[in-house]
């Protein structure tokens, strides 16, 4: 049966002017039938166990039975004006694009695959799950990573179609770093010109937990990317690589949000763009000291490269803190390529349009090489290279 | 070195705090609330012409029909069923100092106005809860042809067309709730006007304070520096602290000509019972200059953003701040620009500092049009951290739609840094100095932007006194 969609989505933590219009964003699509997504798997690695088709509710239970750990707060908080959170209360663990992409999959009878990693176990091959999706596709799928105590694990996600190609694809991934347990998550997007995407991501890390985070967006018409990672416990940490293109009329949506809740937490967000022709990019992110969160550092840098006239860049780079004893700093620079770079450049013989060209594969293929999967490392710098 | 945090004291109001008790004889107040026949009675008293009284009914209309915010921090607090829009002395507005009610010239020489009339200022006006009581300009800047006088007596001057083809046209009514409110209450405030090419030497002050409890002030303050003209601007605001929520719903309007400079610097020192939601705007045009140096350390709620629109090719902005939340305060201040023309530059540098449980909050915003090619946009917010059950924010955001402009943003939270002070005690400074020196310095650069009468009155305002255990 077919629907329409109209999702609050992206929602920044604490609002601000209207007339910025980054308070949230808006997924609406008409008339949509979702099916469920299948990726294709290389293989399930020693240490790993997959239970398929639990329902989205049920997986969340492993959040809910954590809840007080990952909430903990040492002491009341006195909330920021007009904090947005209490929207969000509903899900198991707070994600990026928040509560109604945790309705979408319960309205929608929407499974997801738990991925549970053993105590200990440091898995050494990367879990590569591949969705080479037809035009036409429309479906949503979803994703536990559970690491439990001191174990390590690498997950690689890539959504690819013809470039032509259209349709829509919603991915939720939700992620648990228990004591020590390292999680590294790696996702592609190089989906056609026509497809709307979204991708939502929430997740915890216990004590010592660290969730490493690759992400390349460079495909689709619509995107929307959100990832809300609780640093819960002492030198819990989160680490994340954001390289995004953006052209022609295309637009991408991110909110990002470092909960930082324990002592000695680390949080580290880059961003690397590019927007072109008539591209419309804009990304919230939050570094969240709460109180108890002594000797925690956060830091997030964007670094937005703008080379049409036309393009609409919008960046809201946000600090709450509510500890004494942190550190959060926040730096961006957005503009086109540098006058002393271009010349510089013209000196060796290389003129202003390849000079472009050797900036954006320069800013998005410095992300493209985190990634493990060397199959997939190629996809993306060929796709990358297919562009410029 | 030991873990002792430093102590800083809250700002001392005591020297503003002294309340003047207005009485039925002396003075005229109008009843609570906010109603067709207040605003009418208001529009009366100001015996306004006939399309300002329409302008008012008009905001009143907008006012109730206009939304709360639904972002930044509660005011619920504030209930205009419980606010006089209108108090004012029965006196007249003076021309000498001599002539100023004795009541009201007290609480001004406490304040030392007119000490630093005849020291440091071209021309100052005394607004005493509603109305001015007190405006003068020295006979030199006077004879430049520089016009600065109560609105009201403007509005029926030959500037009367000018002033109503400014009034209220860069801050709308319809802009949000409570400049609705302010077009329907307005009352004082000031008008200066710079002709073309006259550089005013010494600045000019406004001090604005708010007596009456309960009560609401709604100046309007409307300048227009003309071509090549250059012009400081001083204004200064305190109120005793009452039980009762008070209300400040100013509006600044500022016009800045081709090749202008206008500095406008403000210390705000509202009492903590003080809801002030003011809001200031400024229009430059080609290669006019715009400066505006800020402090705020007074009130309970804040919402204030001065904003620049740089309209002319080449026009410039710099916004320096400073906030200090204490104990019961929630400060949301920062700075709005907006870039049209080409070649504009706006540089915002800010600082905040919370402690005892009060809450700064940083929110800007910076608009970079598609029109204002080869624009340069710069963002730097730092704030101070004294304990953990303070709050600081920063909330900024950019909107940029053209290629061709450079934008940088950096914001820092964070502690007085133990590297820092361990490395000046390792130079022979005590640690309760280190902390001193280092707190004054993440200062400094509001105060080095005042005039130096008015440096020493921040710091005095701030009055850091630090102390340590070890």
């Amino acid at each position: 049966m077919s629907k329409d969609l109209n999702m609050k989505v992206n929602v920044l933590p604490v609002t601000t002017y209207n007339f910025l219009h980054v308070n949230d964003g808006r997924l609406e699509i008409k008339d949509i039938e979702l099916q469920k997504i299948v990726s294709s798997k290389a293989g399930i690695p020693s240490g790993v166990t997959l239970k398929e088709g639990v329902s989205f509710d049920e997986a969340g239970e492993v959040f809910r039975a954590n809840k007080d750990r990952i909430l903990a707060l040492k002491e009341e908080m006195v909330s920021p004006n007009c904090e947005t959170a209490k929207r969000d209360e509903s899900q198991p663990i707070r994600t990026g694009m928040g509560a109604d992409v945790d309705k979408l999959f319960l309205e929608n009878g929407g499974t997801c695959d738990v991925y549970t990693v053993e105590e200990n176990a440091k898995v050494a091959e990367p879990i590569v799950l591949r969705q080479d999706l037809e035009d036409g596709f429309t479906g949503i799928g979803s994703q536990v990573i559970h690491a439990k105590k001191g174990s390590e694990v690498t997950v690689v996600m890539a959504y690819s179609s013809e470039s032509s190609a259209s349709g829509f694809l919603g991915v939720s991934t939700r992620l648990l770093a228990e004591e020590n347990a390292t999680i590294n998550l790696v996702k592609v997007q190089l989906l056609g010109n026509g497809y709307v995407h979204f991708d939502d991501i929430g997740g915890a890390c216990l004590k010592g937990g660290k969730i490493n985070m690759t992400t390349l967006e460079l495909g689709g018409k619509e995107a929307f990317n959100g990832a809300y990672i609780n640093l819960s416990e002492k030198e819990a940490a989160l680490s994340s690589n954001l390289g995004y293109l953006s052209r022609d009329d295309h637009s991408l949506d991110m909110n990002y949000v470092a909960d930082q809740r324990g002592k000695k937490t680390e949080a580290s967000m880059q961003f690397k763009g590019v927007l072109m022709g008539t591209a419309k990019k804009t990304l919230r992110d939050t570094l969240d000291f709460k109180t108890g969160s002594s000797g925690s550092v956060g830091d997030e840098q964007e670094d937005a490269l703008l080379l049409s006239e036309n393009v609409v860049n919008r960046t809201m780079p946000v600090i709450l803190c509510q500890e004494e004893d942190v550190e959060g700093r926040h730096g961006a620079t957005i503009g086109q390529l540098g006058e002393d770079l271009l010349f510089y450049m013209q000196t060796r013989g290389i003129d202003e349009e390849e000079a472009k060209r050797i900036m954006i594969k320069a800013r998005l293929e410095s992300v493209a090489r985190l990634i493990p999967d060397e199959e997939i490392k190629q996809l993306a710098i060929y796709y990358i290279q297919q562009i410029v | 070195m030991s873990d002792n945090k430093q102590i800083v004291a809250d700002i001392d109001h005591s020297l503003y705090d002294f309340k003047d008790i207005e009485n039925e004889k002396d003075f005229y107040r109008m009843e609570e609330g906010l109603t067709k026949e207040t605003v009418l009675k208001v529009s009366e008293e100001k015996n306004d012409p006939e399309w300002m009284r329409d302008f008012r009914l008009e905001c009143l209309k907008l006012y109730n029909e206009i939304e709360m915010p639904n972002w930044g921090p509660s005011i619920e607090g504030l209930d205009m069923d419980k606010i006089s829009s209108y108090v004012r002395h029965k006196s007249d507005m003076k021309g000498k100092w001599e002539d100023v009610p004795e009541d009201i010239k007290n609480t001004f020489e406490k304040l030392g106005i007119p000490q630093a009339e005849r020291e440091s200022l071209a021309g100052v006006g005394a607004q005493y809860d509603s109305e001015l009581v007190y405006h003068n300009v020295k006979d030199e800047v006077a004879a430049q042809g520089v016009i600065y006088t109560d609105l009201e007596s403007a509005l029926r001057s030959e500037y009367a067309d000018m002033i109503k083809s400014h009034f209220m046209k860069l801050v709308p009514p319809t802009d949000h709730k409570f400049a609705a409110l302010h077009g329907a209450v307005w009352s004082g405030g000031s008008f200066v006007y710079v002709p073309k090419n006259v550089k005013v030497e010494i600045p000019l002050q406004s001090y604005f304070r708010l007596n009456a409890a309960g009560a609401g002030q709604f100046e309007h303050t409307l300048i227009i520096v003309d071509e090549g003209a250059d012009l400081h601007f001083i204004e200064g605001c305190s109120a005793p602290k009452y039980n009762v929520a008070n209300l400040h719903a100013g509006c600044v309007e500022l016009y800045v000509a081709k090749n202008a400079r206008l500095r406008y610097s403000t210390i705000e020192n509202w009492s903590k019972n003080m809801y002030n939601l003011n809001t200031k705007r400024a229009l430059v045009e080609e290669n006019g200059i715009m400066e505006w140096v800020s402090g705020s350390f007074g009130s309970h709620t804040s919402y204030l953003y001065p904003m620049t629109i740089l309209k002319g090719n080449g026009s410039k902005m710099e916004f320096t701040g400073i906030t200090f939340a204490g104990k019961g305060q929630n400060l949301d201040t920062g700075a709005k620009v907006v870039h049209q023309g080409e070649r504009t530059s706006s540089v915002i540098n800010t600082k905040s500092i919370s402690k005892d449980g009060g809450i700064g909050t940083y929110r800007s915003s910076v608009t970079i049009q598609s029109t204002a090619k080869k624009a340069k946009a710069s963002v730097s917010c730092d704030s101070l951290m004294l304990d953990s059950i303070s709050r600081a924010d920063t909330i900024p955001g950019m909107d940029i739609r053209t290629n061709d402009a450079d934008v940088g943003h950096e914001a820092k939270i964070g502690r007085i840094s133990d590297e820092a002070i361990f490395y000046l005690m390792s130079r022979g400074i005590s640690e309760e100095d280190a902390k001193a020196m280092i707190v004054s310095g993440f200062a400094n650069p509001v105060s080095k932007e005042l005039p130096l009468e008015y440096a020493v009155e921040m710091n005095n305002l701030i009055k850091l006194e630090m102390s340590g255990n070890g």
